[in-house]
Order: C-alpha cells, then structure tokens, then sequence
C-alpha cells in the first residue's frame, strides 16, 4: 500500500474534507478527487454525474463514483451550477485513477459565491490533514 | 481484533504491495497494485493465481464417513469415484443452506471438504451433533497444515505442464481431480474453481511447500489476484456467494437452496442418501422448481424466488440490497452487483479471439418472483432512482475453451442477406456455385478427412436415377414363411437390388445376417440399441421397458463417436447408474503412454467389476485394432453375458486380414457407416452372426423391426442402388486397395514424423493401423490451423486430443488417406504432402498452388469398374437425366 508521502497533491488546487479538489478557471471551478481517494477507491468502474445545468450548494452531493467493491459519494466543494461534466469518464472512468487532476476531472461549476474557494484547503493543510490519517 | 488470521502467503502478498483487508477473520489480498480490473482480465485472457488458503479445509475419513457425508451434505457422496469432486450444500433441515462446499475424492478412503472461510467455524460446530449419530468417522480440520491455491485461465494447464515433475493433470473435465508431484512436493489437483473459467485447477499442498509453488507459478506467468477479482469473476460466472446468494434473504429467512440454479446438480434425492437432513423440504422445492421450468406456478409458495442474472440497461450500477420492480411492485431484490470488466473479441465463431480492448459493463444476480420469465424488463432502484434493468440467462459462456466469452445481452451475430433474386437467377447462381464447389474439391483439394470418400461415376450415376423417388417399405412375414412382403407395387427391381446388396455385405463382412435400411451408421446403432431394449423385455410386454443396464464404450473425449455416447444415440436407451445418477456408462481404459489404444488388462478388471451388458468397440479417432478376440475370450472364461458390438464405421472399408476381421475375433455386431473407407453412398448398415436356430436369433428379428418400422419407413433407394455398386468394387478391389490404404497411412504418419510433427499413436507399428493418422499441434491450436490448411487447399479436421478441454480448444488434426488413396496418391505424394503441411503449420507459407499441382495427376477415381464394354449402357442411363 502506499504510504501518505507517495500521493500527488498538486499546489494549484484546493482540497475539500471529503476529498474532491477545485481548480480555478477564470470564472469557473473544475472539480474532481485528490490522489489519495482515487487509490483508496481502488479501480474506478463507474461514475454517476449530475446532468448539466443542476446546481448544488456547498458539500451536497452531486454524483458518486464507484469501484467493483463500493459505491462512495461525491460532495461538491464549492456551492454552484454544473457548466459541463466530463463525458470521457462514461467509456473511461479509469481515467480518474490514472490522471486525477487532469483527464479524470470530473464537472466544471459556475461557484455561487466564489469566496467559499477560500474556505478549502492549501495542499499544505491537505497533507497535515492525511498524515492524521496515516 | 488482533487474531486475524494469516495465509502462509500473507508476506508474498505484502510485498507484491497488496492491499490487505480484514475478511472472514483473516487478513487477506483484496487487490494488488494493478488493480482489480486488471486482474480479472488477467485471468479471463492468461491466468490468475489466488491465494484461497483462507477456506475451510476438512477430511473426512473412517468407515462412517459416506454414510455421514450422505446425511449431511446435500450431494450424492457415493457417486464420487476416485479422481472426482462435486459441488455441494451443507443444507439445514428448512432446506435452506448453511453452507456450500466443495467434496474432493482424491483418494480412496479419505474425502477433503473445502467450505467458506467465513461459516468455517458454523460448519464445524454444525456437524458434531451428527457424528454422535455416525460412528467411525474421522473428521479433521486441515486448513492450517494444507494451503490451496487457485490458478484459473486459458494458460493455467500450460502452466501447471511446466513445473509439473510425475503424474499428470487431471482428465480433461470439470471436476476430475489429480495427484501429482510439483515443486518437490505432492499436490492435489482438482479442475474446480469459482471463476467460470473452463481451464481452471485448485491445488491443495501441504503449508510447508506452498511458497515454493506459488513462487514458481508466479515465475511461469500466474497473474496474482486479490479477492476484488474474485468477487467480479465469479458474479461474472453467476456463481453464487454465500451471504448473498445462499444462506439467509434480506428479511432474515433462509433461501430456498433450489433457489440457486446450480443447486440442480448439488441435490441428490438418491435413496441411496436415505433420510438426511432437508430431504423433505429440498423434495418440496424440487416439486416447484419442476413446474416453474415450465411456466406452471401452481406451487410457486414453496420457492417464490429464484437467484436471476441481471444486466443493467439504463446507465447505473446495482449493488446488493438494491430494490428490484416490475412496474411498480417490488418482486425482489439485488444480492450481488457491480461493474466488471470484460475483453473485447473479434472475429466471429470459432476464430474469435480477445482483442487488446477492454470494456465494463454493469451486471448483477438478483433474488426475484419466480415467475419473472427471461428478457423481462425490470427495474433497480438505485439511490433513490429507477433504472432499467434485464433478466438475462448468463453472462459469460464457458461452453469454448480456452477462453471464457462475455455474452452481452442485445448481443447478436449479424445476420446474412436474403436473396432477393428471382428463381431462375437462383437457380442459375445455384448451378454455378456447385460447380464451383465440386471443381474444387474434387480436383484442387486434397481432402484428408477419414470419414469422407468420393464415390465412383457408376455408383454416382446409380443414386441418382430411377428408383431414387421410390418407396418400398418391407418386412418379413411368419405367415409366409418369412417371405419379405412389400406394400407398394413396382418394387420388384429395387427389392432385388436390396437382397444382391445384403449377399455383398455378408461376403465383405463374413456373416450371416445384415440389415441395411438404416440410413446412416449412427442410425444403424440406434437401431441395434433399440433392438437390444426391445429384446430384453422380451418377456414382458406390459411394464415399461427397462433400458441397456450399462454399456461399456469408448470416451468422446479420448476418441469416441457420438453415436455410441449417452449424449447422443445411447441416450434414450441407457439406464442411470443408480449409484452414481448418470447414466451407466464404463470408458475403456487407455495406454498411459498411448491415450489412443485401449489398455487391455485395466479393462477387463473394469468389465468384471460392471458387468456391462454391451461393450461397443469403435471410435472416430481410430489408429489401432480392438481388442475384440482378448475381451470376448474374457467373457466367455468369466461366463459374463454382454454382448460385443464393434461400430466399424470409420474402418468399414478396411475390415479383412489387413485390418481386423471383428467377426472372426468374437463380436456379435458390426455396425458401420459405408462411406468412410467404405466404397459407398452415405448410408449405415448391421451386421450379425446369429443363427436362426438360436435362442439369441430373436435379437436379430428384434434389430429388423427396429430398423422398420423401428427406424425408416422408406430408405433412400438412390443410395442403396449405388451402394451395390460400391460393394460389387469393394469385393473386387479390396486386396489391393487395403493395404494400400493402410501402407499409405504409416509412410504418411512417418513422414510428419520426420518433418518434426508430433504423431499420435504407437511408433511400433508405425503410429496407425488404419487410414488415420493424428498430428498434435499444440493446445487449442486445431481449429486455426485447420482453417489455414483448408485455404491451402488441404481440407482436414481439427480434433480434440485426449488431454483437450473440448472441441474449441482441440490440439491436434485428424487426417485420413482413404479418399486420396482412391484417386491413386501413392507413398512418394503423401511424404511430398506432409512437407506442404509442415510448411503451412511451422513457417505459415502459403502452398496453395504446390497442393493443386499435387492434386492434379489424381482426378481420376480409381479401383473401380472401367472401360468400353460400359460405355453405351452409361450413356444411356445418362440420357435419361
């Protein structure tokens, strides 16, 4: 298994306490899961996404992703309306294990209050927040 | 919880840097780096390689032990020979199940349960009450002091046939089982498994050798899989899960075992099992299930549901506990769902092979209404959302190894155009492809298929005129003296041909009696087995007849016809063991180091423990004589009364001095299809040496009713005019074609031989006695390279070898010179033919044209009648077309 200090936590996102990251994008947000839950998900086999145009406030669930032993689901970081959701994960959803910040994103959301961005995690505070779970 | 168990492979798991979960008490594997998926497709396309140490382990010996093993188990025991295991439930007496298991047999007096890790403990303390019941039975866990792996694929035999050092593989069927020497250690084999794989072994070895085997096995390839791919593999297969599937529904009641389809062949209502526990309740939900197979849910309260396959439709994945509707009432539920992952094949048929593509698909077994038919549209509620989902009868098919195939449901195989042409246009396109097609194969192809044989242009002509459209329909009448009494008029000339066609047969034969109406050679035998029923409820016409108590035969699997298998003519005429509940068949043993030549003394030992009532000689993989003289000799020493029919077909046309005389050597019938080395039209024929005066001479009155009315009304008088001018060819040219046959053969056999192919059959009397002649090319390689050959021109078949899985996974090609023979192939062709075949086989070189070349100065039918003194009377006859 691989130890805390083998995840990838990029410093252009921000983290969430359930795991998922948001990307600024100019006005838009995208959004996906960190290294660390992808490898505790095991292979991905399937991704349940909201449709485009639904909206959700902050830490609602918008979807779930799902490995072949278990369903988990997903909470949005930020509060706001679904712009375009990642159609690759439909025939590819290995592709959140292989590339979670880039190809495995997961939806694109137009925030309704930016400033909750502010309130997610630094990759620095992420990683103090997983060595307490090692 | 600091007493977890671990597997004497814990640390190889650990650093293959496995994910270790807590299952069943145990810390255990539940993927590897690679993944899930990726190990499920390991094994679907190589092998998998899974650490089931975990399982339960018991033996079970002493002299109480069948009887405790029929009491307990849900299984017939006693049906379990030597070198066997079943599948099998540990039911309770509501018939529901505490367990399901495995039963290995593999060695006399000691039987191995292997039960679910997680009712280990259950199972165990399950059982002490009974053995206060069941003296002298020894009953002993082993899980610690035995581990056992699981190696599941295509590649799994090649594997095992690598580290493999004495004794060999199991026979080639589900559940045979093994001993065999590997890694310097004695390990038990078994071909069981829970992956849906067709080649798939379980491997039992004692704690102390078990690194060491799986060391190895890793090293020849093995694919190590986590318990993730274990759970996709077998929801994949179907297979149930106790928990899930078995054991206790969602409400807390126990599951009716005939929920689970397998448990058909897990129950045995034997009474040979007495009264053991759940008998009467497993009767009660048999007596449902019997009317549900047929849409009569008149008892349907004693199994309201059963365990379905389900493929999801809409886009979802169904878990267990999900919600399952038929519009909108709740008819059950999902035990069992997930994604899993499947290979993508191409190609169509026999020729489809996995690509490098993969695909998931969402899939599930649901415990639903009884009465939900296949196709029917359903719905999971998952999360709170209905998605559409189908009742489905599989998922994969296991039925062509080496390969596991995904069915998909809404999969199916494109269809071909109809015409839309008008008739004459068909007819006309009809005409030219025949035409085609007979240029081809009669003069571009050399055609090395034993069972085929051109037929000369007399005996061509002959089947095709006038009585070719007739009836004459015939049998013997006491009240005339036996005359044969015809029922339709104009039949004089046909029913002379027929009595000149049996003085023919006796001469070749050298016998006293044949019937030659059957219209094939797998009619013939079914004629002589519904003769033999007939006869022996001879004297007593009111009871239903008794069938043939048991037949000695040849297996498929190792050569034997289809027309002496219960699975196809002996079928409705053989009784069920009532030990073992199939049907009372006894396979001659074979050579260890000759799989293709029976082993003599084995076999008489098995003939004096059975006491078969008929002992059929014959197969189509036919390279060496019977012994015919040394088992009737045997039965006549040990005043055994079976009957000795020898089925000829494939070697009809060798039958004399240079082959065999199976008559001469003691058999009672001859069977035998008269189109193979035979001269003749396509048609089957029977033969005897019983006398009218004897007592068993109503037998052969018994084989003339069956043949009519017993089997045709009208007989295809085409084809038995031509077949008397075969026979007049046969009996005149048989010294000089047999042997040339049989010379052809060996200098064939040799020749590959030389080429470096690897010949079946006995190098003593140069590989084959026959017009056969078997190559091995190599697991599950048959069917492609026979294809290869076929558009070089060469057209053989692809054959299954003793040690193949099946048909799909056949290694080796049959080949035949019979046909060839005729056309006058001599010793220099067939040595120059084996050169081309090796080309194809080893270099893939196309040799297309250096095979028409070979075949052309061989056009000309030979070792038949030809000449001037013919010529006007076959013009006319051709006139009259």
């Amino acid at each position: 298994m691989k130890k805390m200090s083998e995840f990838r936590l990029p410093d252009d996102v921000r983290y969430s306490e359930d795991h998922e990251w948001a990307r600024l994008e100019g006005d838009a947000i995208r959004v996906g899961i960190s290294d660390y839950a992808q490898d505790q998900l095991g292979d991905i086999t399937f991704v349940g996404m909201p449709n485009v145009g639904d909206a959700f406030s902050q830490k609602q669930e918008f979807g779930t992703v799902e490995s072949t032993k278990a369903v988990s689901e997903l909470f949005m970081p930020i509060g706001g309306k679904v712009l375009e959701v990642n159609e690759a994960l439909e025939e590819s959803p290995g592709l959140v294990n292989e590339d979670p910040y880039g190809r495995g994103w997961l939806i694109l959301v137009k925030p309704d209050n930016p400033d909750e961005f502010n309130s997610l995690m630094t990759k620095g505070d992420y990683a103090k927040r997983l060595k307490g779970a090692e | 919880m600091n007493k977890l168990g671990r597997t004497v492979f814990y640390d190889r798991h650990v650093a293959l840097g496995a994910r270790i979960v807590e299952f069943a008490g145990w810390e255990m594997p539940v993927s590897y780096p690679t993944g899930t998926v990726a190990e499920h497709l390991a094994t679907r396309r190589t092998a998998g390689l899974f650490d089931i140490s975990h399982m339960g382990r018991m033996l079970v010996g002493g002299s109480g032990a069948i009887a405790f093993l029929q009491h307990v188990l849900s299984n017939n025991a006693l049906a379990l020979e030597v070198g066997e295991a079943q599948y099998t439930l540990i039911p309770n007496s509501n018939g529901g199940a505490v367990d399901d298991a495995y039963l290995y047999r593999f060695v006399e007096d000691q039987y191995l349960l292997v039960v679910n890790a997680a009712n280990h403990q259950k199972d165990w303390e399950h059982f002490q009450p009974f053995l206060s019941d069941f003296p002298n039975v020894d009953l002993r866990d082993r899980t610690k002091e035995l581990a056992m792996l699981a190696l599941q694929g295509p590649m799994s035999r090649e594997m095992l046939l690598k580290i493999i050092q004495s004794g060999r593989l199991p026979e080639p069927l589900h559940n045979a089982t093994s001993i065999a020497r590997m890694c310097d250690a004695q390990v038990m084999i078994g071909r069981t498994g829970y992956t849906g794989e067709p080649i798939r072994f379980e491997l039992f070895i004692g704690r102390e050798h078990a690194l060491r085997l799986w060391d190895k096995l890793v090293e020849v390839g093995a694919t190590p899989c986590g318990l993730g791919a274990r759970d996709t593999l077998r929801l994949e297969a179907a297979l149930p899960l106790y928990g899930h599937e078995l054991g206790r529904d969602i409400e807390g009641k126990d599951i009716p075992a005939f929920a689970v389809p397998l448990s058909k062949f897990a129950v045995s209502f034997s009474p040979l099992k007495g009264e053991y526990v759940a008998r009467a309740a497993l009767t009660r939900q048999q007596a449902a299930f019997k009317k549900i197979v047929f849409g009569d849910y008149s008892l349907i309260s004693d199994l309201p549901r059963m365990i379905r396959p389900i493929a999801m439709v809409g886009r979802g994945v169904a878990r267990a506990g999900d919600k399952m509707f038929k519009d909108d009432a709740c008819v059950g539920y999902v035990t069992s769902g997930t994604t899993t992952p499947m290979w993508v094949f191409e190609g169509e048929g026999l020729a489809s092979r996995p690509t490098d593509q993969h695909k998931l698909r969402s899939i599930g077994l649901a415990l639903i209404d009884s009465d939900i038919e296949e196709d029917e549209k359903l719905a999971v509620e998952v999360r709170g959302k209905r998605i559409e989902a189908v009742v489905v009868p599989y998922h994969i098919s296991s039925e062509t190894p080496p390969y596991a195939r995904p069915i998909v449901y809404g999969c199916k195989l494109a269809q071909k155009k109809s015409s839309n042409e008008e008739g004459p246009r068909k007819a006309y396109r009809l005409l030219e492809t025949a035409l085609q097609n007979t240029i081809w194969r009669q003069q571009e192809c050399i055609n090395l298929i034993p069972s085929e044989m051109t037929l000369s242009p007399m005996a061509r002509l002959l089947s095709v005129i006038d009585p070719a459209f007739r009836y004459a329909e015939h049998k013997k009448v006491k009240a005339f003296y036996d005359a044969e009494i015809f029922y339709y008029q104009g039949t004089d000339f046909i029913a002379e041909v027929e009595r000149l066609l049996e003085e023919e047969i006796k001469k070749f034969l050298g016998c006293k009696e044949v019937e030659m109406r059957p219209i094939s050679g797998q009619m013939a035998n079914m004629a002589l087995f519904s003769a033999l029923v007939d006869y022996f409820n001879l004297p007593d016409r009111k009871r239903e007849q008794r069938r043939i108590a048991r037949v000695m035969n040849h297996y498929l699997g190792k050569g034997g016809h289809l027309s002496a298998q219960p699975l196809g003519a002996l079928r409705d005429y053989l009784a069920r063991d009532p030990n073992t509940e199939r049907p009372a068949v006894v396979n001659f043993p074979v050579l260890e180091d000759n799989r293709y030549q029976i082993d003599l003394p084995a076999t008489l030992e098995l003939i004096d423990r059975f006491r078969p009532e008929l002992i059929i000689f014959g197969k189509s993989v036919f390279l060496h004589k019977e012994p015919v003289a040394e088992v009737r000799r045997f039965l006549e020493d040990r005043k055994i009364n079976a009957f000795i029919l020898y089925d000829a077909a494939h070697v009809f046309g060798l039958i004399g001095p240079q082959f065999q005389d199976p008559f001469a050597e003691g058999a009672d019938f001859v069977t035998g299809s008269t189109h193979k080395t035979f001269f003749g039209t396509q048609r089957g024929v029977i033969g005897s040496l019983f006398l009218e005066h004897e007592k068993r001479y109503e037998l052969w009155e018994a084989v003339r009713r069956r043949a009519f009315p017993g089997s045709v009304s009208n007989h295809h008088l085409g084809t038995l005019l031509g077949l008397l001018m075969a026979s007049y060819e046969m009996n005149h040219f048989k010294d000089q074609y047999q042997p040339r046959v049989i010379a052809n053969a060996k200098t064939f056999a040799r020749a590959l031989k030389d080429c470096g192919l690897q010949v079946a059959g006995d190098p003593a009397v140069g590989f084959t006695e026959t017009h056969q002649v078997v190559v091995h090319v190599g697991h599950g390689r048959g069917p492609e390279i026979a294809r290869r050959l076929e558009t070089n021109n060469i057209i053989c078949n692809y054959q299954a070898t003793p040690d193949d899985e099946g048909f799909s996974a056949a290694g080796a090609l049959r080949l035949g010179v019979a046909e060839m023979t005729r056309f006058g192939m001599a010793e220099t062709q067939f040595r120059q033919l084996a050169g081309l075949i090796q080309e194809v086989i080893r270099n893939g070189s196309d040799v297309s044209d250096q095979v028409k070349a070979l075949r052309k100065p061989f056009c000309e039918l030979q070792f038949c009648f030809r000449g001037d003194e013919y010529a006007d009377v076959l013009k006319r006859l051709r006139n009259l077309l």
